[in-house]
């Protein structure tokens, strides 16, 4: 089972999705900005993977900037990113090598299959 | 023989040709000068170029050539005499002399006087034109520029010289590839420019974004077509920059205002999915598809936002990617990744208008679901989703291969109000659902409803 970073300045469903991965097994950590999810990445604790939305407060690529520098702290992490708008080919451009994503709204069930994803080799 | 010849030629050349003496007299002249300048050979023979017809030769600038010119030198070509004659009017004529040398004649001038007042009146007159063009073209705001063959600018607009900092004579000469810093240098522009001549192929709206020295960062349209000039034969382009930089900018606003809001619906509807899955952790097994059920019709609705802000604004849906799209979420969301069941799209490309989207996807979703839920008990097969015109119709068709449904696991009683969820979409849509078919395998359930784009027909609104 992992460790996931859960990036989402909506509360309750960053909440909720804590409470999803921790039916599923997983331990998740939270952060509602980009500053916090950083202190998070900068401390010693294990984290697997960072599942950010990209929006995030005022920042609108929020999560794009965060997973690049996250990725330059730990080189093994995976990412999944989650917004409410399309993802154009734009938007994809910004994305880390190797990473997923996953629309908003998104049921628990989506959200599982995407972790399961995330987390195969 | 050779005597007759000589005057046989210079009575037919269409050249008027005069004989001088060394003292200016007129010896000779061919039937060319008579008809040209209206005179005879009594009034002409024996008089002294300047006395003629009332002294209307006696023009300064040809009293250079005859007296200051032809004696320092054997021949004058293309000597021009502009002159108001008083009887022929104002004439250009192109004069060449030359001295005859033959025993007996020593200091003879023969003059060929031709007359180019036509083709000097056409040069001028298209000189005039052009500057008139040019006086047009420093008047549009829009910077334009008109090109040589080779793609040398021969003119440009003041807008144009502004745009890029540059004189009339800077601009002159160069090619638009090498303006600036080379900016215009596109390989896709280039590819466009070299075939408005040749095929006479024009262009529009090709849309260039830079920064300029003067006007800063701008975006231009550029247009191009070949122009003609009359009594020319060469072609030129004329390339018109227009200014798209304000419509660009508004379009911008609009667009990330559009996912300002959409990026706050789908959170919203982020948050009812959650309130659902919330209630789904406490609920007894055989409900939870239900639930389910719920979670994918916001899911519908939620695709539309994507489909609507990425199509033109306020315009047509395509039908097709968002059935797509339905089935894609259904399939997410409705089936394991280990599920033997399989949703497809097979549609053409028709529209949908935005107001109808919803309940469209919303009944196309009711019926993939009833598909999924009663086709198939042994958990495989596979579901399509079409839509085709038919008459003036959208056919929309569900069509599985499963055990095959009864009727009122498809839809119960359409014509009265309320109802399951079919029922009502079709009515919200103004269509009706067609009696399934005999000898069919699975079910298929057809649907006929209005052309989805253009207002509600009456029909659709009374019902």
């Amino acid at each position: 089972m992992a460790v996931i970073l859960i990036v989402e300045d909506e509360i309750f469903v960053r909440e909720l999705a804590g409470m999803f991965l921790q039916d599923w097994g997983h331990s998740a950590l939270f952060a509602g900005s980009v500053e916090e999810a950083l202190q998070v990445l900068k401390s010693a604790t294990t984290i697997d993977a960072l599942f950010t939305d990209i929006y995030l407060k005022k920042a609108v690529y929020g999560g794009c900037d965060l997973a690049r520098e996250a990725l330059m702290l730990r080189p093994e992490l995976r990412v999944l990113y989650t917004t409410g708008n399309r993802a154009t080919d734009e938007l994809r451009a910004l994305f880390v090598t190797g990473s997923h994503f996953l629309g908003k709204p998104y049921t628990p069930h989506q959200l599982q299959t995407s972790v399961d994803g995330l987390l195969q080799v | 023989m050779s005597e007759i010849a000589a005057s046989d030629i210079v009575e037919t050349v269409p050249s008027a040709l005069i004989t001088l003496d060394r003292n200016l007299i007129i010896t000779s002249a061919n039937r060319a000068f008579y008809q040209t300048f209206r005179t005879n050979r009594s009034e002409t023979e024996g008089c002294m170029i300047y006395d003629l017809g009332n002294r209307q030769w006696d023009i300064p600038a040809l009293r250079t050539l005859l007296e200051s010119v032809i004696p320092h030198r054997a021949s004058v070509e293309g000597f021009e005499v502009e002159h108001d004659f008083p009887l022929i009017g104002l004439r250009t004529m192109l004069v060449n002399a030359r001295k005859i040398y033959r025993a007996g004649n020593e200091g003879s001038i023969l003059l060929a006087i031709e007359d180019v007042s036509e083709e000097r009146a056409a040069r001028k007159e298209s000189k005039r034109a052009w500057q008139l063009t040019q006086s047009i073209v420093d008047t549009i705001r829009d910077p334009l520029v008109v090109l040589e063959n080779d793609m040398t600018v021969v003119t440009a607009s003041n807008a144009f010289l502004n745009m890029f900092g540059i004189t009339q004579a800077e601009a002159y000469g160069r090619r638009v590839s090498e303006l600036g810093q080379h900016q215009w240098d596109v390989p896709a522009l280039r590819h466009l420019m070299e075939k408005v001549l040749p095929e006479n192929k024009p262009f529009e709206n090709f849309e260039i974004e830079d920064v300029f020295p003067v006007l800063g960062r701008r975006v231009f349209n550029l247009n191009a077509r070949k122009i003609s000039q009359p009594g020319n034969h060469a072609h030129r382009m004329l390339l018109v920059f227009e200014d798209i930089t304000d419509r660009k900018q508004r379009e911008r606003d609009a667009l990330s205002l559009a996912n300002e809001i959409s990026h706050r619906i789908k959170n919203n509807l982020q948050i009812i999915v959650g309130l659902i899955a919330f209630e789904v952790r406490s609920t007894p097994k055989p409900c939870v598809q239900g639930y389910r059920s719920m979670q994918t019709r916001i899911g519908a609705i939620a695709q539309l936002y994507d489909l609507i802000s990425h199509s033109s604004r306020g315009g047509a849906v395509a039908m097709d990617a968002y059935l797509k799209e339905i089935a894609h979420t259904m399939s997410a969301s409705l089936l394991d990744s280990t599920s033997n069941i399989t949703i497809d799209v097979d549609a053409e490309a028709l529209e949908i208008d935005p107001e109808r989207a919803v309940p469209f996807g919303l009944l196309v979703n009711e019926l993939t679901t009833n598909a999924i839920k009663h086709a198939f008990p042994k958990g495989k097969g596979h579901v399509v989703l079409g839509a085709r015109k038919v008459d003036n119709e959208v056919e929309l068709t569900v069509a599985d291969d499963g055990v095959g449904q009864t009727r009122s696991e498809v839809v119960k009683t359409p014509e009265t109000r309320g109802a399951d969820y079919v029922a009502i979409f079709v009515r919200q849509l103004g269509g009706s659902i067609l009696p399934a078919r005999d000898g069919e395998p699975g079910t298929v359930v057809r649907i006929r409803l209005p052309l989805l784009v253009g207002p509600p027909t009456v029909e659709g609104l009374a019902a």
